[in-house]
């Protein structure tokens, strides 16, 4: 399966189950990256932290992880 | 007297921005020094190998928290109403504040604010819970529309971001703020010297929200103290209440009893 994380492929093995959105995180991200402060929409749409473990995730979906960064 | 967002009382009346500074420790001292308890930021991408935000989410944490402020996150980069509604939801979970600082770019040359989409958008976002800080043009319409919807604050460029330019339609202001006197006015974006500021304030406006005019300084810190300084000055006079302009001369000295010299059919 292929998924898209802020613009960058990723292929996950395929499985019998759909994947959720904590399961991608797990396998796609080092470890210190899924330990940091950050925001994420799926598809475009926000998808909230207590959500992430029963939404699921499809081939050629695309997730935006978004951090902390100065603004005016 | 204090400023008043969605029933939040400040202290300061200065808005300050957390981008462009030379350093960490140059934005910290900046904030500090213009005495500001709003800061804003943003939330962004980043490749998932790069360097992570914790590092500046902490190091702002801890200057808003010294300051006993308030984050006020932003919605910059936006293009659509859905795309601002995505990111300020994505902005409340992480930032843990309803306040957004609402941003619908519709031109890349001046990122003027999508009048349409910013409504839209609004609109959405009041529905939801949040409490809207609107960014948009001078247009006293679109500001009387944002207030109709039940934008308590709404904030009019001065001109647009980054420029330094000041306040390019001070007649569209003095109207905005004219024709809505109950609501909290925040000139965002333009301003480049604390005579801008001052001038804000004069003309009754809430507050100022800047970034570049600190941040470029030479010397940002010193620079953070003058716009302090220039707000205050320019709050003053609006309560002090300013002379009404006069087109002819009008002699300040008492002309009565003037002296000899002013009456030259008595000498010889």
């Amino acid at each position: 399966m292929k998924i898209y994380i802020n613009g960058n492929a990723f292929e996950l093995p395929h499985s019998a189950e759909p994947s959720h959105i904590d399961e991608v995180i797990s396998k796609a991200l080092p470890k210190n990256q899924q330990q940091q402060s950050f925001a994420l929409a799926l598809n475009g749409n926000f998808v909230g932290r207590e959500d992430y473990h029963h939404t699921k995730v499809c081939d050629n979906d695309s997730i935006d992880l978004l951090f902390p960064i100065v603004g005016g | 007297m204090s400023l008043c967002i969605y029933g939040q009382a400040l202290t300061s009346r200065l808005l300050i921005g957390s981008a462009l500074y030379p350093s960490p420790e140059v934005m910290k001292k900046s904030i500090v020094a213009s005495g500001s308890q709003v800061v804003t930021l943003s939330l962004k991408r980043q490749n998932p190998l790069a360097r992570s935000g914790d590092k500046f989410w902490r190091y702002i944490q801890a200057i808003v928290q010294q300051n006993q402020g308030f984050l006020l996150p932003n919605t910059a980069g936006c293009k659509s109403a859905k795309e601002a509604i995505t990111l300020a939801k994505m902005s409340r979970e992480l930032f843990q504040t309803d306040w957004i600082k609402l941003e619908v770019i519709g031109d890349d040359y001046n990122l003027q604010p999508d009048p349409v989409e910013l409504l839209i958008a609004t609109e959405q976002l009041l529905a939801d819970g949040f409490k809207v800080l609107p960014y948009c043009t001078d247009d006293l319409v679109i500001c009387q529309r944002l207030y109709a919807l039940g934008c308590q604050v709404i904030m009019p460029w001065a001109s647009p971001i980054g420029t330094g330019k000041g306040l390019m339609n001070p007649y569209n202001l003095a109207s905005i703020r004219q024709r809505l006197p109950d609501a909290t006015l925040i000139l965002d974006a333009g301003i480049g010297k604390p005579s801008d500021a001052c001038i804000a304030m004069e003309m009754g406006f809430d507050g100022v929200l800047l970034n570049s005019a600190i941040a470029l300084a030479d010397n940002p810190v010193l620079m953070a103290q003058a716009f302090a300084s220039a707000m205050s000055a320019g709050e003053s006079a609006y309560i002090a209440g300013i002379m009404q302009e006069r087109q002819t001369a009008h002699a300040s000295t008492p002309t009565l009893d003037r002296p000899f010299w002013h009456h030259p059919e008595q000498s010889s």
